[in-house]
């Protein structure tokens, strides 16, 4: 019977080949995207569960307060003396092991340099994450300052082979290492990556900030591993009691999370864990398998409609002796068929689709990444997917009795003044309406950051690492570019423009409140022009000049941060920042920098003497781009030989922070768009199924009279009251939604009468076309036909 | 084999009763072949429906094979529909996705019997109505004759003790007519058979042994066929 089924149900997809198509093109669809999200959650739920070791590993975060009791952000850094205290302190503790975060720094194997991640770390990250060793061992790997651990495809990119340990290497053109371990490449779902690896011991010989133990600069990871069996909330409770009785001046409360929660849960709002990426995940569930619904609707809608016809089915095989099981079991055979067709299409569809995929959501998933759960997961989608579209007509089918489905014309059963399927066409386009207007909010916030001011011209602004020879060559460098004609204005300084990393709370300033300030603030460290080449507005004072060589000593403030102290004039006022005296030689107007959306911290801008970090460069607008370019590279490659030249537009930088918008926008305009195709298919088929069956009535109306247009309207009339009812429910519910999404941002914009329109006519216009070009069919059709028919 | 008592049927209009058989008491032997004559509306298709278990009547008693029809539940309804009851429809009533094989196979796997003694029983009719040649098609590929003679093997495969017929000879032209009615005696006199058919033509009325005529929902005459053709 289940082969019979089977092929009956083969040879009722060929007999109604439109309904297949609509069908099967929905499905495949629905469940292309399943097996994505699939495969995204895959990825996304291992991050850092490749090993079992790490279950017990938790990162150290700290709270940063707000100066009023709350807390204004929590992030992974922590300071040097914090590891060498809690390693002493608490035995609840397996290992403790401090780490850098990742910076992108030269390497070389004699000729051939290349700038990768690199990492610096104590030995007891081995406890922490399992790497795979292809040679070396996790004893000796980070024993000797000099050494440093590669991983395969660095070991392959330095030395095109794997057995390279006891090989020698040369780290930002200064300092010699061996080779002292090759590790298999750390998966892409895994924190704290990197490309190579060096000793902490060697970092305190690179960097004399890690070195000195101090409770102040919280730029450094740390890693805790629990002995089993210890829960984390007393380690909790003993960091704190252990931090007052230290004596530490630290009054950021730090906290233990779990590693392997970090990345899906890493969004923290007064200390609590509030997300993190795991909203993406869930958007994109949801996502999926609202498209699979959509899918499924269709299937539900064109086998109801359809039902008249079956039922005359239904109505025989009862008085052959069938019974509502084995006909409920019929019914879902063939949605089951349509979805296994369906599963295998999407498989093919998602084969091709994941290289764009990746590249779009930045992660890397293969099929490969499939194992058996995934399978099985698959399995139980189609199952549920079958089970789903097939259900309602199953059990709505085998419901006829039988005079009632053998008798023609018979009217079928209602219960309410609207059927299911106008309820599911509906749902539909509540659907794709909310997409719609999803997509319309959140490409106008967009635009709407783009278009606020930055405070800073960005056109022809480039900049550059300063680095390797740069860094005490810097003032010939600018003399040369200068001379060049390439560049009109330039300046160094410790941080980008457009990211500052350097939080700071030690600051004083004449008539401040407080005895301690909790406020953070940022700090640039520069030289000259940093205004001129920013082209940022001084609002009053001047900038640093070379004329005055007291300017050393200057501060410059920005707006906010004149306003934070509350200097009523601030020219001429003196603060101290770390401890040094400054002079406020000006006052500038805020610009943008790290998130666009947001107002920033305080910033002070001072003169320091030059340790690295970046050139920021106006280019001569006089010349061409490419002129300018080849200028800039020629003198930086005769200068800074070891180091390749990397320029970034100031532009393409500041574009880049509205990445998850932009992310978010895509996705949500691929989902609206398949959202619209697949109702409006389903739409469709209800539309020409509606026709066929008033061929008849049609056919007595035209030959009574009736013009084009009658019919016309006859026909879609019902099909638009749907759709007017879907736009009533869905735009008020989306707008509301899509506000709460806006409040989010600092800056943003609103919903506006015209994104409601801009949905509106566009949902309309769509469904119109759709039921237009089945009407405009229906109703040309010559009435001798129609009637010849019965 | 049926009993009948009393039986009545009406509709509730707005309130009106409407009624379709008033008083209907008969009883039919096992190896009776019944016609069931009268004018259209007069109420033929609802006793059928009624003898059937399609439909239920609003008063009175029905035992089958000495069973309360009335009583009876849902499962052995179907258990009757297996085993002793075969229907033939005026319109044939095919499944068009099905061959003429899966067609007349379809009752014997709602019967659970075994595929090989399926086969050999669906390809004893297909010989026997001449149509192995045919077994492969589907319904839309047969002439209405044939796509009867399909609707009566489908109906005689599980072997039942009662075959309902409502006009089945309706669509058809009288040389066709002729052979389904003499397949009919056939079956009656062979193999004993009990049937039941509506029908409007006195010709077809002959083949059976007895003629019920209703009007207005009242059995106006019951008598047998005299010289049997
Ligand atoms: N569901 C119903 N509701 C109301 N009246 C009904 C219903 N079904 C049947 N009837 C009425 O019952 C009467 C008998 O119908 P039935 O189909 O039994 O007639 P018939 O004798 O088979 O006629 P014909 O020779 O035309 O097939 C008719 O008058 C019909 O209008
Ligand atoms: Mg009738």
């Amino acid at each position: 019977m289940f082969k019979l089924n089977i092929r009956i149900a083969l040879r009722s997809l060929l007999r109604n080949k439109p309904a297949a198509l609509i069908n099967i093109t929905g499905l495949t669809i629905g469940l292309t995207a399943c097996l994505m999200l699939l495969l995204y959650v895959t990825y996304e739920r291992n991050f850092d569960r490749h090993d079992a070791r790490t279950t017990r590993v938790y990162g150290v975060m700290t709270n940063v307060p707000d100066g009023k009791g709350g807390i204004t952000a929590t992030f992974d850094g922590t300071t040097t003396a914090l590891a060498p205290m809690l390693r002493q302190s608490l035995p609840a503790l397996e290992a403790v092991c401090r780490l850098s975060y990742g910076s992108i720094r030269l390497i070389a194997s004699g000729e051939h340099a290349f700038k990768k991640e690199a990492r610096f770390a104590e030995p007891e990250i081995f406890q922490m994450y399992g790497y795979r060793f292809l040679s070396g061992d996790s004893t000796t790997a980070l024993a000797d300052p000099h050494s440093v651990v590669l991983t395969a495809s660095m070991a392959k990119t330095l030395f095109g082979r794997l057995d390279v340990t006891g090989s020698r290497l040369r780290y930002q053109d200064q300092y010699d290492l061996k080779v002292t371990a090759v590790i298999e490449d750390l998966p892409l779902n895994s924190s704290n990556r990197f490309d190579y690896l060096m000793p902490w011991l060697f970092y305190e010989t690179v960097d004399p900030s890690a070195k000195e133990l101090n409770w102040t600069n919280y730029s450094f990871i740390t890693l805790l591993k629990l002995k089993p069996g210890i829960a984390p909330e007393t380690v909790n409770k003993s960091l704190v009691t252990l931090l007052k009785s230290s004596g530490s001046d630290s009054e950021q409360p730090h906290f233990i999370f779990p590693l392997q929660r970090l990345h899906l849960y890493g969004k923290f709002e007064q200390g609590r864990s509030v997300g993190g990426d795991i909203e993406q995940v869930r958007l994109f569930t949801a996502l999926a398998l609202g498209i699979l619904l959509l899918a499924c609707i269709n299937f539900m809608n064109l086998a109801t409609a359809r039902a008249g016809r079956r039922a005359r089915e239904v109505g025989v095989k009862k008085t052959l002796g069938a019974d509502r099981r084995s006909l409920v079991f019929q019914f879902l055979t063939e949605s089951m068929v349509l979805c296994l067709i369906s599963v295998a299409l999407a498989v093919a569809l998602a084969e091709l689709l994941i290289p764009a995929f990746n590249s779009l959501l930045r992660v890397q998933l293969n099929v490969g990444y499939f194992n058996g759960t995934t399978w099985l997961a698959l399995l139980a989608i189609v199952l549920f997917t079958g089970i789903l579209a097939g259900s309602y007509p199953a059990f709505y089918l085998s419901s006829f009795n039988v005079i009632g489905s053998l008798k023609r014309n018979a009217p079928l059963r209602r219960f309410l003044p609207f059927s299911m399927r106008q309820v599911l066409v509906v749902v539909q386009f509540c659907f794709a309406v909310s997409l719609i207007v999803a997509t319309l909010v959140i490409y106008k916030q967009i635009s709407y950051i783009k278009n606020r001011p930055l405070g800073v011209e960005v056109q022809a602004l480039v900049e550059m690492p300063l680095e390797g020879n740069l860094k005490t060559r810097f003032e010939l460098f600018k003399k040369r570019l200068l001379a060049s004609g390439a560049v009109s204005a330039m300046y160094q300084s410790s941080v980008k423009l457009a990211h500052h990393s350097s939080n700071f709370t030690d600051i004083r300033w004449p008539g401040m409140q407080a005895a301690v300030n909790r406020v953070m603030f940022n700090k640039v460290g520069t030289g000259y022009d940093f205004i001129k080449t920013n082209g940022i507005k001084m609002l009053a004072g001047r900038d640093f000049s070379p004329a005055l060589p007291t300017d050393s000593g200057g501060v410059l403030l920005s707006a906010r941060a004149a306003k934070i102290m509350g200097l009523k004039d601030p020219l001429g006022k003196v603060i101290q920042v770390m401890g040094e005296r400054r002079t406020v030689i000006g006052v500038f107007a805020d610009y943008v920098w790290d998130e666009p959306a947001k107002t920033n911290n305080p910033m002070v801008v001072q003169m320091e003497p030059l340790r690295g970090g970046s050139m920021t460069m106006r280019l001569n607008t006089a010349h061409s781009l490419e002129d300018n370019i080849a200028a800039i590279s020629k003198i930086a490659r005769e200068m800074n030989p070891a180091y390749p030249v990397e320029l970034s537009f100031m532009n393409q930088v500041y574009a880049g922070k509205l990445e998850s918008e932009r992310l978010l926008g895509l996705l949500s305009r691929i989902f609206g768009g398949l959202a619209i195709l697949i109702s409006c298919l389903g739409l469709y088929g209800l539309v020409s199924f509606s026709a066929e069956q008033r061929t008849r009535e049609f056919g007595v109306r035209r030959v009574l009279g009736a013009t084009l247009l009658n019919i016309m309207q006859l026909l879609s009339a019902a099909f638009l009251k749907l759709i007017a009812v879907a736009l009533v429910i869905a735009v008020p519910l989306s707008c509301a939604l899509m506000n709460t999404w806006l409040q989010g941002f600092e800056f943003h914009t609103s919903v506006s009468f015209w994104t409601i329109a801009v949905a509106t006519l566009l949902t309309l216009a769509l469904a119109l076309v759709t039921i237009g070009l089945q009407a405009v069919q229906a109703a040309r059709a010559n009435p001798v036909d129609a009637l010849k028919y019965e | 084999m049926i009993e009948l008592n009393n039986i009545e049927k009406y509709h509730p209009a707005k309130g009106i009763k409407h009624y379709v058989l008033r008083h209907v008491s008969a009883s039919i032997a096992s190896g009776e072949f019944v016609s069931v004559m009268g004018p259209s509306g007069a109420g033929k298709s609802t006793l059928l429906n009624i003898l059937g278990m399609l439909e239920e009547p609003t008063y009175g008693t029905y035992h089958f094979m000495g069973e309360d029809i009335t009583s009876m539940n849902e499962r052995k309804r179907i258990e009757l529909y297996r085993n002793h009851i075969g229907f033939v429809f005026q319109a044939y009533h095919l499944i068009d996705e099905m061959t003429v094989q899966e067609n007349i196979e379809a009752p014997l796997i709602y019967k659970k019997i075994v595929a090989s003694e399926r086969k050999s029983r669906v390809a004893d009719l297909l010989d026997r109505f001449n149509m192995v040649a045919k077994k492969d098609l589907f319904p839309s590929q047969l002439s209405g004759g044939q796509q009867q003679l399909v609707g009566i093997a489908r109906a005689l495969v599980a072997e039942p003790s009662l075959i309902l017929a409502d006009e089945p000879t309706g669509n058809l032209q009288s040389a066709q007519a002729a052979e389904i009615m003499s397949l009919f005696r056939k079956l009656n006199r062979e193999e004993g058979i009990t049937i039941v058919q509506v029908t409007h033509s006195e010709k077809n009325a002959q083949y059976g042994n007895r003629i019920l005529t209703i009007e207005d929902g009242v059995v106006r005459t019951d008598t047998p066929v005299a010289g049997q053709l």
